[in-house]
């Protein structure tokens, strides 16, 4: 009875009873239950506003110290905030540290890549659950959350300094990533340094220049500003295709940065300049200046949860975030996104990223951008 | 109840008497066993079921439209099964080559072994893919400077597909070798002497005895490194995308990428993987079912001997000690160099005039680096440990039970293997976020994520030794008045513990690694290594990177050795 005596060949019924089992089992799923990836209602958007946007309205008509006065006690009630962030860990360390030291509030740090925070803040609203009280993270995340309807208005006058591009709806610009061209010092003297971004396509850079696989923000707002200067579309998929003929691609600014000191290739096309300037720093012979212009930024932004546990920490949060949180970011090496004083890009032209357009139409940008690196062949234009 | 006719009690008691039947510690250790993998198998497959076939308006095939229809899926698929199967058919040599000269042979630097064979393993796949193009790229690497005098420059490169099998295949090897230790220890040497006895040389041996018998764990090996290395992501983004040599999975990576993920093109690819390994269960089982043949352990005592080498002996010590000194310390010594300096820089009076111990010492005032190592350490062996205990009871059922629908138990094991970790990772968020026990935001979700996701080779690793054990072992024992409880605990598991040793180390040691479920399931306070490593990759602190990679290596490596110091003690012995 316990022991099956050896079975020999008899795999015909048994294969065919797996089968039956199997096929029972998918129509058993079919039926049951309802669809995990449909869009579930959005929470706490139907009804009225939350507790949490009554308290936002409230603040949001309230400036200078009158606001900090009425926030800190209540954030300091409320005692912990959840923050869901991107930000790297040096850099999100440093802001914890200042701020738990000015604030007696605890504050609980869920930390990823910023798909993961969409993901995970995606997931937890549509069951309804209270996870995070603030995000702080991508432009395009942000825009995409804000269109779930999970964000906040929000409102300060810090708010309105950041410049207009910085401003949207559901959340605010804290930082900028800026792209800008590398080079390995070693290989490449100034005088053979980039000047333009046109530059990148010269075929003496065949075999040496970097390209990251997932940049399509970057090509997509070069490409619209090439539009703009009256370039034909013709024209600006010549040098894309001349970047890209004999480019070596790789995956990861974090990679593109290593190899670049490493001397594997002599230019990056776009990685971060803190990225860089890090390398720099510990004495790597790279550089990435004078920057080759314009300089791309990538917004990141903060925004305020319809549905926070704690809304007075994360109001407090964001105000302080913007206010003396800027000077911390210029201190880790991060471009601030409201200036004061002496602007160290005051020359620089800076074009931040079409978010608008990258959200509508990433996909198709994601698609050509994939096709531009992968063989370089010509690309349609729109 | 006196006013009961003896009609409706007599059937009463027949109910019961069957019911009692039915609830022996076997049927409900069994029901559990199977409920249990049948659960941890559904939850994410359901959610990849749905997410492919349904979308807001009903059934549709979109999905696979999106998957396949790239107009470059012919190379893709191309260069896949190129990579996939050299890297196979690479580990699969390497390990089982290993496996045998250790167990079977007098070979000498047997301490060597398991440092070759464990330690791939344990670094995770970019530091080793990364400490790979330092070595062997054309343009910097550290080989192709050394050996440039004589075969002129650039003789490696490290960006084709077969730098990609190479590197891929020598990952992936651990897993082999772990397998055929446990099948070459299970195995009466008796034959192979009679074989060597009636004139057959050693060659012969091998090819027509050793390897035969060993068929059920080399079909088991092939078959999940074959999956391994269709799903493997990091060599083929690091080595291949330079050139343009892109891999299906390249598309899975694009397909997660998008807001929302398309879910539906990636459970299309997802579903692909599927099939192809539900076909290769199908054979392996086909393969281990026909019986007696690679049941090795039977009723007649024997002690494995190790078989000697004579004149080979030096011979395979220098091959050895070549094997070693290539894949565990170069990669290795590449990792330490780096984990000492500031930026990597190639090697020079200067570097090493740089060298300092800073990336250590930032690593230890990481706040959050005690908790992490705590809760992998918690993690690994929890999830190790339920895993091998589950799967030694699951691989009872699919190979020694005649319940029917058995083989079900054996598929829906194999499942996670094919479901990418974010999926995985999305489908638990999504049940336990609604199961009314708080499990969302503990280590317990990290628990059932990993236990999820290692089921299989738990499951390859018991399945593999359970094939070489003869019926005839348990049915003396039954005959002899014991319990199944008592015949399984006191004769089935030491039988087994060669193979569910290794599987335990294994899960062990990759878990460790786990990111790309962990890192959306994890919440503060259960940090895990594999995020500290991610958040020093986006900080962009390779350096630092290498020198956790450095700890995790001692770390992991005293831990197995512990393990088999303990190993050796039960099961079989050996002289």
């Amino acid at each position: 009875m316990n022991t099956a005596p050896l079975s020999g060949h008899r795999c015909g019924r048994p294969a065919r009873r797996a089968l039956a089992s199997w096929s029972a089992l998918m129509l058993l799923l079919a039926g049951c239950g309802g669809l995990p990836t449909a869009t579930a209602p959005q929470a706490a958007a139907g009804g009225g506003p939350t507790a949490a946007e009554k308290l936002y309205a409230e603040v949001n008509g309230m400036t200078g110290q009158q606001r900090r006065d009425k926030l800190v006690p209540l954030a300091e009630k409320e005692g912990t905030l959840d923050l869901y962030t991107s930000m790297t860990s040096d850099v999100a360390d440093a802001v914890l540290k200042a701020f738990e030291g000015q604030f007696d509030v605890k504050v609980n740090l869920y930390r990823a890549g910023s798909e993961t925070v969409l993901q995970r803040i995606v997931q937890e609203q549509k069951a309804g659950y209270q996870g995070n009280d603030v995000v702080e993270t991508n432009a395009t995340e942000l825009f995409d959350l804000n269109t779930e309807g999970v964000l906040a208005d929000y409102d300060s006058e810090r708010r309105r300094m950041v410049s207009e591009a910085g401003r949207q709806q559901g959340w605010t610009a804290t930082r900028m990533n800026l792209f800008a061209p590398s080079w390995n010092t070693g290989l490449v003297t100034p005088d053979q340094a980039p000047k333009t971004w046109e530059d990148l396509a010269d075929p003496k850079w065949d075999g040496k220049l970097a390209m990251e696989i997932s940049d399509s923000d970057w090509y997509l707002t070069l490409f619209k500003y090439w539009e703009k200067q009256g370039k034909t579309d013709e024209e600006i998929n010549k040098i894309f295709e001349g970047m890209a003929s004999g480019a070596k691609i790789v995956k990861g600014h974090t990679v593109q940065g290593q190899l670049l000191s490493a001397g594997q290739f002599s230019l990056a096309a776009s990685n971060y300049s803190y990225i860089v300037e890090q390398a720099k720093a510990k004495g790597a012979p790279v550089d990435y200046l004078p920057y080759v212009q314009p300089v791309i930024a990538r917004p990141n932004g903060v925004g305020l949860m319809k549905t926070a546990k704690h809304p007075a920490a994360a109001m407090l949060f964001t105000d302080w975030l913007l206010q003396e949180g800027q000077a911390l970011l210029v201190k880790q090496g991060l471009t601030p996104s409201i200036v004061e004083g002496d602007d160290p890009l005051k020359d620089v032209e800076i074009i931040p990223i079409d978010v608008e357009e990258l959200t509508k139409n990433g996909d198709e940008w994601n698609k050509r951008y994939d096709q531009v690196i992968s063989n370089g062949e010509q690309v349609d234009g729109n | 109840m006196t006013t009961a006719s003896p009609a409706v009690s007599a059937r009463r008691g027949a109910t019961l008497g069957w019911l009692r039947r039915l609830l022996t510690p076997k049927i409900a250790i069994i029901v559990v066993v199977a409920g249990l993998i049948g659960y941890l198998a559904l939850v994410p497959l359901y959610y990849l079921i749905w997410g492919t076939f349904f979308d807001a308006n009903g059934f549709t095939l979109g999905g696979f439209a999106r998957a396949y229809g790239d107009p470059r899926v012919g190379d893709m698929i191309g260069n896949s099964l190129w990579f996939a199967v050299g890297a196979a058919v690479l580990s699969l040599c390497v390990g089982t080559a290993l496996a045998y000269l250790n167990v079977r042979t007098d070979v000498p630097f047997k301490g060597l072994f398991f440092a070759a064979s464990i330690i791939p393993l344990i670094i995770p796949g970019i530091l080793y893919t990364i400490a790979w193009i330092f070595l062997a790229s054309p343009d910097i690497g550290l080989l192709n400077k050394l050996i440039e005098p004589i075969f002129g420059p650039a003789f490696f490169d490290i960006f084709t597909v077969w730098g990609m099998v190479w590197v891929e295949g020598l990952h992936l090897s651990p897993i082999v070798f772990l397998l055929m230790v446990a099948a070459f220890r299970s195995m009466d040497p008796s034959l192979e002497e009679s074989a060597l006895m009636s004139g057959a040389s050693r060659w012969q041996v091998f090819r027509r005895v050793t390897v035969p018998l060993t068929r059920p764990a080399i079909v088991a090996a092939v078959l999940v490194m074959v999956v391994r290395s269709l799903e493997s992501f990091e060599v083929p983004a690091l080595l291949g995308l330079q050139n343009g040599i892109y891999v299906f999975t390249s598309r899975i990576y694009f397909v997660l990428r998008s807001y929302p993920p398309d879910l539906a093109a990636a459970g299309a690819l997802a579903v692909g993987l599927l099939v192809f390994a539900l076909i290769g269960v199908a054979i392996s089982n086909l393969v281990g079912r026909s019986g007696k043949t690679y049941q090795t352990v039977t009723g007649k005592g024997f002690r494995p001997r190790p078989m000697e080498l004579g004149k080979w002996r030096p011979v395979m010590g220098a091959v050895i000690v070549l094997y070693f000194f290539f894949t565990v310390v170069g990669p290795l010594l590449v990792l330490l160099y780096t984990s000492l300096l500031k930026f990597y820089q190639a090697p020079s009076g200067e570097a090493f005039a740089s060298m300092t111990f800073d990336n250590y010492r930032q690593l230890f005032d990481m706040s959050d680096a005690m908790t992490a190592l705590k809760n992998s350490l918690v993690l690994g062996l929890g999830s190790a440990t339920l895993v091998m205990i589950l799967m030694a009871v699951g691989a009872w059922i699919v190979v020694r039970s005649r319940i029917p629908g058995r083989q079900l138990v054996d598929h829906l094991s194999f499942v996670p293997l094919v479901i990418p970790g974010l999926v995985l990772g999305l489908a638990l968020s999504f049940v336990y976020l609604r199961s009314p026990i708080p499990i969302y935001g503990t280590i317990f979700i990290l628990l059932i994520a990993y236990c999820t996701r290692y089921m299989p080779y738990g499951m390859r690793y018991a399945v593999t030794s359970m094939h070489q054990i003869s019926a005839e072992l348990e049915e003396s024992a039954q005959v002899s008045g014991a319990s199944w409880w008592q015949t399984f605990r006191r004769v089935l598991l030491p039988l087994l513990s060669p193979g569910l040793l290794a599987g335990w180390i294994y899960i062990l040691v990759v878990s460790f690694r786990e990111l790309s479920s962990s890192i959306l399931l994890y919440s503060p306070g259960n940090e895990v290594l594999s995020i500290l490593i991610f958040e020093q990759y986006e900080n962009g602190q390779f350096t630092v990177l290498a020198a956790l990679g450095v700890v995790m290596v001692l770390t992991l490596a005293v831990l197995v050795v512990i393990a088999y110091k303990l190993g050796a003690k039960v099961g079989l012995r050996q002289d």
